[in-house]
């Protein structure tokens, strides 16, 4: 029924000046539960996209270097065959998904991901955590923030694992829509928040097998590479290598 | 009906009545609520998305948003991809926007105070009583021929809103201040100067070959972040030819320094004298055209500038002096180049110096009016778009503190606050507080509860951007004219009235001189009118028959631009470059205060205005990856000989004051420097705010650029000492291990033209 | 214990909403309006053919009629009386909902109706209605008449040659 599509995205490093708009718009878009001082202090952040932030080099002679990471949607995804209850598994449209009401929280995934692109739900959402500073014990003092919440994406409650989704409520809405007025789907139509926020166009979106998608045409670029190429997950997140004009052979470190 | 998923798990697994547990998981009670709306205008059909276009507030930048408004509420912000500063772009902080419409500590309804001042005891008043007491304070005042004797402060304004609050000063006769804490006066002054206009020139990022930037974070919360952002994309990999180089000179290594091939660590306030050597060494070698540099150098050519010898610079600058004449050459190979200055050298006693010896270089290198250089900007299509009240420099809040103080020459008696929050953001040193205790009334048309509205007598809550009419010249321009129009994406959704609304509505209270200079019933009626002229002009983007439809298309894009309108060519006079440095001075001596202290402004938070947005909160710091917290920044080695560890806390004292807060070791700052993030430390503006973090701007010493009385925000000095205690850092490094493989250096492919 | 008696009283819910039928704020017949007045069902859930909820009508499209109809007996007179107090008071009319999917379902009425439709060429209204949620039109109070769980979903989404990729409805 649904076309052979194989949705991808290429993160263009020399790009990204690590500026976090991405994070916020997927935040904002995916009703991903807000994470306190202490969630964060408990290295627990409810993060589908982070940027990670490498030193090279010492001082004078440093430089910073910014990678955005979100999961993968790995062609042979670690975090699938683990699970004991086929709550995550590899669609038609080349997605990684997670499917919320089959998910028991046994945390195997996350286990496995090498990408740590999972996060579990540790807590309730806006209820029964008064040691949060962000929520008031009482749910009802941060109500009317409920009124962003985005209709179209699950609010996920404690015990289950999430994860990017490539904005999967975007892609529906966008197919169902060319479905109705009998067309395909244009290359760039489908944008998932972080894609469409980022002000540099370091993020690109769109089906890896047409092959005159830009983003078909970024992934066979010189400057191609994959986050840990040699597990052989192959995944559907390209990077393209930051240009360096005075790089030396140094390794980075975290 | 509470049944916990575990509480499932083992029922179900130990009982035969799993199954009809699983029945017994019912919804809570208000979904099987199905409530009929009462009309039925389209747009609020159940489940049916609509998009409105807006204009963005939570920074003067000025980008054009559309806003995703489902069943009345707003549930996305995006950029809007007809607006041609941002293109379809948003920042973290304008995405974070929703969190002020629906945040729980909104001031709901207007309040009288009844305890003592600041002890946060408020009346819930209605409109009508709160107007009556506005209206008839205004009128004993005049009656009582004491109009100067009231106050308005604002934030800084452009345009239409610029226009009412000016004309409503003047016809009533009041004082009229603008507060920004990050004032960038001085920067406003340098370029004034040099380009001889009060709005920013356009910074042609996108089509530059290379870039030197002395501490302009332009890819950070610094003027128009989006819009610098979205070039910066292109400099790097738009760009058919060539890849932008870009250069980034500052005592901290930033977000934008991150970023950078090459970042050039300086002594803080020596930036002017760098950019000096600079032009030094490119008249020196004849790198820059002869007529150019006979006339920047007054006709002395290159021994007028004999102070600022690479050598003599390298012993004042701390760079070394072959950097200094490789960066000279390489801004002469690679043009167009651009010569940017920002935050940095702008924050010292020697600001303007700095700035203008900076910008000058764009001279030298023949960039002005040239792709890939500084452009000008036109004026905005009609007079009342181009009035501005800019931010009034800290000497004039100083100022104005005095007189709140002593009352003299004339005392202040009431005192108005709009969208500004000086008891925040200004030091503690000049005592605007103390001033505060002898205004009789303080009124308030804040959305929140902040540091300034907590001594407010009276509140007359703003509604926030999205619940409201307004429009945005971007500043800097697009390089063409261009107005963002903003429209309520959805009605107030508190009993709350926008600002310019209210000021309409007291003035036509007041009569008189008042109503003259403002007609107007709502702010809504002064808009249509400005696209009544817009609409005459019959040229840009939309051109309709009548002006019904011409209204509905502006309001529908977001905004009217006309791309053929750019700026007239003008040859501006080539400026002269000082002979003489002036170096920087600082308050506390070096033996007291061994450190810099250099303050930045927060990526999420920016200079404070978005510490109640959990959302920005929790944005983390690109660099340090910190987020809910303030940290000072120190170099790993003069920590550790110091006996100092992370997450240590620490006291920052300056010769004006303490604060405590986390150690970070930043192994991207020189020795004798730290660094410290603006925006926390609030004492109000809402549970996620409060009493987070400490406040560096409380520890500034009050002085100010030699010209134009900017404050010198890098004018302090510092010394750290132990508290003993720890408090770990709310971090994200080191959540996770490493993603990227150790093998994989970030090593380059620098022939783009084989592609 | 506790815990038992309290969902066994939420299983006694459940069982109600598929048997019987909940009582409505205002006595509102399908039959009068669906069989007898053979309006369309879409007249009123205007939405069913555009998005993803079905939408109950605004009290103003109660409005369209009633402004003029008032009732012919005391007992339609008192619930009709009941709608254009609301219009005038400007009060929504909160309905009490008999068909609902949990949160983490994406549910389109839109693609129903075209498919069901496309499926079955000269359908009436109601009786392509009908497919879901029974015989409306001719019932005087609406009660929930399929079990709409997943196993119900997929089994019609079989027989139909629809798509049964878990995001096809799991969002």
């Amino acid at each position: 029924m649904a076309e052979e599509r194989k949705w991808g995205m290429v993160v263009d490093i020399d790009r990204c000046t690590g500026c976090q708009a991405c994070v916020i718009a997927c935040q904002t878009e995916n009703n991903i539960l807000m994470s306190s001082e202490d969630i964060v202090q408990q290295k627990r952040a409810m993060v589908w996209i982070r940027i990670e932030r490498y030193w090279e080099g010492e001082y004078p002679n440093i430089k910073a270097r910014f990678i955005p990471v979100l999961c993968q949607h790995c062609e042979n995804a670690p975090c699938e065959p683990v699970c004991p209850v086929y709550a995550t598994y590899h669609n038609n449209e080349g997605l990684n998904v997670q499917v919320y009401n089959r998910c028991v929280g046994t945390r195997y995934c996350a286990n496995n991901c090498p990408y740590h692109a999972r996060v579990f739900n540790y807590w309730e959402r806006h209820t029964a955590a008064p040691h949060m500073q962000v929520y008031p014990a009482d749910a009802r003092a941060a109500e009317p923030m409920n009124e962003y919440l985005n209709p179209d994406v699950t609010v996920r409650t404690k015990g289950l694992m999430e994860k990017c989704t490539f904005c999967l409520q975007r892609i529906r809405r966008v197919s169902r829509q060319a479905t109705v007025e009998g067309r395909a789907i244009a290359d760039g139509e489908v944008q998932p928040a972080c894609v469409q926020s980022c002000p540099t166009g370091a993020l690109v979106f769109g089906d890896l097998r047409d092959a005159r998608s830009q983003v078909s045409k970024l992934a066979g670029d010189q400057r191609a590479y994959h986050l840990l190429e040699d597990l052989g997950t192959r995944p559907a997140v390209t990077y393209l290598k930051k240009v360096d004009p005075n790089a030396r052979a140094t390794s980075p470190s975290h | 009906m509470e049944l916990t998923r575990r509480d499932f798990l083992k029922i179900s697994g130990s009982s035969a009545a799993g199954a009809v547990l699983f029945a017994g998981c019912t919804p809570p009670e208000h979904e099987w609520k199905l409530e009929s709306p009462v009309l039925l205008p389209e747009d609020t059909l159940t489940s049916f998305e609509n998009w409105y276009a807006s204009v963005c507030r939570q920074c003067e930048a000025g980008c054009g948003i559309i806003t995703r408004v489902v069943e009345g509420r707003a549930k996305k912000i995006e950029g809007n991809p007809l607006h041609p500063l941002n293109r379809g772009k948003l920042c973290a902080r304008g995405e974070a926007g929703l969190q002020a419409l629906y945040h729980p500590d909104r001031l709901r309804t207007p309040l009288r105070r009844t305890g003592p001042r600041g002890m946060g005891q408020y009346q819930i008043i209605s409109w009508d009583e709160a107007l009556n007491e506005l209206v008839s304070r205004l009128k004993d005042q005049q009656a009582q021929g004491s109009a100067g004797a009231v106050a308005l402060v604002t934030g800084p304004l452009r345009g239409l809103e610029a226009h009412l609050v000016t004309r409503f000063a003047r016809a009533y006769g009041a004082t009229s201040l603008a507060y920004a804490p990050l004032e960038e006066t001085a920067l406003q002054a340098a370029l004034k100067q040099l380009f001889g206009q009060d709005t920013y020139p356009v910074f042609d990022i996108a089509r530059a070959n290379y870039i030197l930037s002395f501490g302009a974070n332009f890819l950070e919360p610094w003027i128009s972040q989006v819009h610098y952002n979205r070039a910066y994309g292109e400099f790097r990999q738009g760009q058919r030819t060539q890849r932008g180089y870009l250069v980034q000179v500052e005592p901290r290594l930033s977000t934008t320094a991150a970023n950078a091939d090459e970042w050039v660590p300086v002594t803080p306030g020596t930036e002017g004298v760098l950019a000096l050597s600079i032009a030094y060494v490119l008249i020196d070698r004849r790198l820059a055209s002869p007529t150019v540099a006979q006339a920047m150098t007054g006709g002395a050519g290159v021994q007028g500038l004999g102070a600022f010898r690479p050598e003599e610079a390298s012993r004042i600058t701390g760079v070394p002096a072959e950097r200094i004449e490789a960066i000279a050459k390489a801004l002469a190979e690679r043009r167009p180049a651009l010569v940017l200055g920002g935050l940095g050298p702008a924050g010292h006693t020697n600001g303007l110096f700095n700035l203008t010896a900076i910008y000058a270089l764009n001279f030298l290198l023949e960039s002005v009016g040239r792709p890939g250089g500084v452009l000008l900007n036109p004026a905005p299509p009609t007079p009342e778009l181009a009035a501005r009240a800019p931010a009034s420099p800290f000497l004039e809040w100083q100022r104005f503190a005095e007189r709140l103080r002593t009352k003299q020459p004339r005392p202040v008696n009431i005192l108005m606050v709009h969208d500004a929050n000086p008891l925040y953001g200004l030091p503690p040193a000049v005592q605007f507080g103390e001033g505060l205790k002898n205004v009789p009334v303080i009124i308030s048309f804040s959305s929140f509860m902040d540091e300034t509205t907590a001594m407010a007598d009276l509140i007359l809550p703003d509604s926030t951007y999205l619940e409201s009419w307004g429009e945005s010249i971007p500043d800097p321009g697009p390089g063409f004219q261009a107005v963002g129009f903003q429209q309520p994406v959805v009605k107030p959704y508190f009993s709350t009235r926008s600002f310019t609304d209210v000021l309409l509505t007291v003035a036509g209270e007041l009569g008189g001189q008042a109503k003259e200079e403002l007609p107007w019933n709502t702010y809504k009626d002064a808009l249509r009118e400005t696209a009544q002229r817009l609409f005459r002009l019959n040229r840009g983007s939309i051109r309709k028959p009548d002006f019904e439809s011409f209204w509905n298309t502006l309001l529908q894009e977001g905004g009217w631009r006309d791309e053929q309108a750019t700026a007239p060519r003008v040859d501006l006079r080539l400026p002269v470059l000082a002979r003489q440095s002036q170096p920087p001075q600082f308050s506390g001596t070096d033996k007291d205060y061994p450190f810099y202290l250099h303050v930045f402004a927060s990526a999420g938070l920016s200079d404070g205005r978005g510490a109640h947005l959990p959302w920005l909160q929790m944005t983390p710091d690109p660099t340090t990856t910190i987020m809910w917290q303030s940290w000072v920044e120190m170099n790993p080695r003069t920590a550790a000989a110091l006996g100092l560890r992370e997450n240590d806390v620490v006291v920052v004292e300056s010769p004006q004051g303490r604060l405590e807060t986390m150690l970070y070791l930043y192994p991207a700052i020189p020795p004798g420097v730290v660094a410290m993030p603006t925006g926390q430390g609030h004492t109000y503006l809402g549970r996620y705010a409060e009493k987070r973090g400490a406040n560096p701007l409380s520890i500034l010493a009050p002085m100010a650029t030699a010209e134009g009385g900017a404050l010198a925000w890098g004018a302090t000095r510092v010394r750290i000492s132990k508290t003993g205690r720890q408090y770990p850092l709310p971090k994200l490094e080191g959540s996770v291990p490493a993603v990227q493989p150790e093998d994989y250096t970030i090593i380059p492919v620098t022939d783009l033209r084989t592609r | 214990m506790v815990v038992l008696l309290a969902a066994l009283a939420g299983a006694q819910v459940v069982a109600a909403q598929l048997g019987g039928a909940p009582d409505q704020p205002i006595g509102f017949t399908h039959l009068t309006h669906a069989t007898t007045l053979q309006i369309d069902c879409t007249f009123c859930h205007r939405n069913v053919t555009k998005g993803s909820t079905a939408s109950v009508p605004a009290v103003q499209q109660c409005m369209f009629c009633h402004a003029v109809v008032t009732g012919q007996t005391p007992l339609t007179q008192q619930e009709i009386a009941k709608v254009r107090d609301a219009f005038q008071n400007q009060l929504p009319i909160d309905w009490v909902r008999v068909h609902r999917v949990p949160d983490h379902v994406r549910f389109i009425h839109e693609a129903h109706y075209t498919g069901l439709r496309a499926r079955n060429p000269g359908i009436s209204t109601q009786n392509l209605c009908a497919t879901c949620h029974g015989d409306v039109a001719s019932t005087i109070k609406v009660g929930q008449v399929r079990q709409l769980r997943m196993g119900d979903c997929v089994a019609c989404h079989r027989a139909n040659n629809a798509p049964t990729d878990c995001t096809t409805c799991h969002k």
